[in-house]
């Protein structure tokens, strides 16, 4: 599967792009500012249905105009796969599956897997919870989609305890937040053994995809919670089992909540982490260490999608190159020949690859 | 723009649920082509609409008497109500032929995101009913959403201390489709709640 044909109309920094690009290898080269990580962004937000720089809808019009639209046709055996998304200013957007609404936004991103690598990516490992909890719930989301509709249910029926949380405070009906807590006990529960069962399946992959870009330490995953301590191997993924320590531990919790205002404990504010060897690889690692773990997870998902898929997913490098040295580069460049390929750099000579050289300059790609 | 009274028409048009602006300017221009006698009787059905149909005073069923003609029925069984979130959901509930007993209208779905709580939703009344009617069992018919399980649980949690059974509509497949049609998220709800042969 590759994109054909990208159509960018007031996004970002583009008044008007038509962008055809290879079904191989392309590498959008520019100065700083020129637009270049605004096109894979767009082809992102057609997979994920959001920024990969995680900017809210607004920040993606271009200033002054009404509405951005980002449009494109990905080619599959079976066929074209469009995609048509329109966000107005201050109003809902509107995505086209297929000329279609879709039913789920998780729809699209299984249709079209895609992994992105970014500058920023050493976040995973030196930043807190909510990046790694993000990756791990976006390949939940692309690999399975009973699970992925499960985390947006957990999320709604958070987003609602929050709500009335913050809107009636300590004066809010206790009943009525029992039943959030009902809803967000049996909904966390299921996140939670998602999530667990996720980690089991790509650790093999993540370890072998760490030794790839030079690693040789032992490579685990964590997984702590506040309502249970700490999960292990012993601990159960059937999603029934921890309905209840989720419900106690929400209740014990309830003045707090009330004071708070928000909903201070649950699978929304686990901590996934990473060990090297026996050390934290968040707080106890070298930089080249947190390099090379941030890179294996990105190459473990997309091990995890092609293996789901049959077939390499498209890959966004951007910028990425700049900051690798030979030996890791290579970790990555072993993923290149396969599938549809962009890359970012500012210098044509940093990316170590042959393929399809496009220059960006002035809100134009030529 | 257009002229102001077509103008006028397109916006009440567009204010109406799934239709947009297209649709609006289209069926304006449908109606300004349409005979004078249709147009009166179009005109007329929403303003009698307004005038005749009220809401049942049991159920909040949509009616023009004081009750509805369900709750009007004796053969009906009093012991069974089914509770939907909206008076719309009843001929969908009708129409399978499965249900005798009768009906409430809650009004919507527990959402503290649109300020909706219990107290505006028709939860006094139904519980005044409890008593009044000799209500056995409560089946839950919301829809099988965050708000509309969360409003399930919340009738449980409310009648089954007054000694009432509470039951959920069961989520599943379509009936008379083939599997590999199905909705992935509707097929792994389906598998989770499998039944014993």
């Amino acid at each position: 599967m590759h994109l054909a044909w990208l159509e960018l109309r007031d996004f970002r920094s583009y008044e008007s792009l038509d962008f055809r690009p290879d079904p191989g290898v392309n590498v959008l080269v520019g100065h700083n500012g020129a637009g270049k990580t605004n096109v894979l962004e767009a082809i992102g937000y057609l997979s994920a249905l959001r920024s990969f720089r995680g900017s809210p809808d607004a920040a993606l019009i271009r200033s002054g105009t009404p509405a951005g639209i980002v449009r494109g046709g990905f080619e599959r055996e079976s066929g074209e796969v469009r995609v048509e998304v329109e966000i107005p200013e201050g109003g809902r957007r509107r995505v086209l599956f297929n000329g279609k609404r879709p039913q789920r936004f998780s729809d699209v991103a299984r249709e079209l897997p895609l992994v992105a690598f970014l500058p920023d990516d050493l976040d995973l490992l030196k930043g807190g919870p909510g990046g790694r909890r993000q990756y791990i719930d976006d390949l939940i989301a692309r690999l399975h989609p009973a699970a992925g509709a499960d985390l947006a249910e957990y999320d709604k029926a958070l987003r609602q305890r929050n709500s009335l949380l913050r809107n009636e405070g300590p004066a809010a009906d206790a009943l009525t937040i029992d039943v959030w807590d009902d809803r967000l006990a049996d909904l966390g529960s299921r996140v939670f053994t998602h999530r667990l069962r996720l980690l089991d399946r790509i650790a093999p992959v993540l370890a072998a995809s760490y030794r790839t870009v030079g690693g040789s330490e032992e490579l685990t995953f964590t997984y702590t919670t506040q309502w249970m301590g700490a999960a292990g191997k012993g601990t159960s993924r059937d999603p029934g089992d921890h309905i209840d320590a989720i419900r106690d531990a929400l209740s014990a919790r309830r003045m707090r909540d009330l004071d708070q205002k928000t909903t201070t404990l649950g699978p929304h504010r686990d901590d996934p982490g990473i060990r090297i060897d026996d050390r934290d690889a968040r707080t106890q690692a070298s930089q080249g260490e947190q390099r090379s773990a941030a890179l294996g997870l990105r190459i473990a998902a997309y091990r995890a999608l092609e293996n789901r898929h049959d077939r390499p997913p498209m890959l966004l490098l951007d910028d990425v190159f700049s900051e690798l040295d030979p030996l890791r580069a290579g970790g990555v460049l072993e993923l290149l020949p396969k599938g549809q390929v962009f890359v970012t750099t500012a210098r044509d000579d940093e990316v170590p690859v042959a393929g399809r050289r496009w220059a960006v300059r002035g809100g134009v790609v030529t | 723009m257009f002229e102001a009274p077509v103008q006028r028409l397109i916006d009440e048009l567009a204010r109406l649920p799934g239709i947009g602006r297209k649709s609006a300017q289209r069926l304006a221009f449908h109606l300004l082509h349409i005979e004078e006698a249709d147009a009166v009787r179009l005109g007329s059905s929403i303003i009698d609409l307004r005038r005749e149909v009220r809401l049942c005073s049991r159920c909040f069923n949509v009616t023009s008497d004081e009750e509805c003609s369900i709750c009007r029925d004796l053969r009906r069984d009093p012991t069974v109500l089914c509770v939907v979130e909206r008076a719309q959901d009843i001929p969908v509930i009708e129409g399978t032929q499965e249900f005798s007993g009768r009906y409430h209208v809650l009004g919507g779905a527990i959402s503290p995101i649109e300020g909706i709580g219990p107290d505006q939703l028709r939860m006094r009344e139904l519980v005044a009913r409890i008593d009044q009617e000799g209500v056995a069992e409560v089946i839950a018919a919301t829809n099988p959403t965050v708000e509309g399980d969360a409003t399930a649980l919340y009738l449980a949690r409310l009648l089954k201390p007054l000694g009432v059974r509470v039951t959920q509509l069961a989520s599943g497949l379509p009936v008379g489709g083939d599997l590999d049609y199905a909705d992935e998220v509707t097929l792994g709800r389906a598998l989770v709640g499998r039944q014993e042969l």
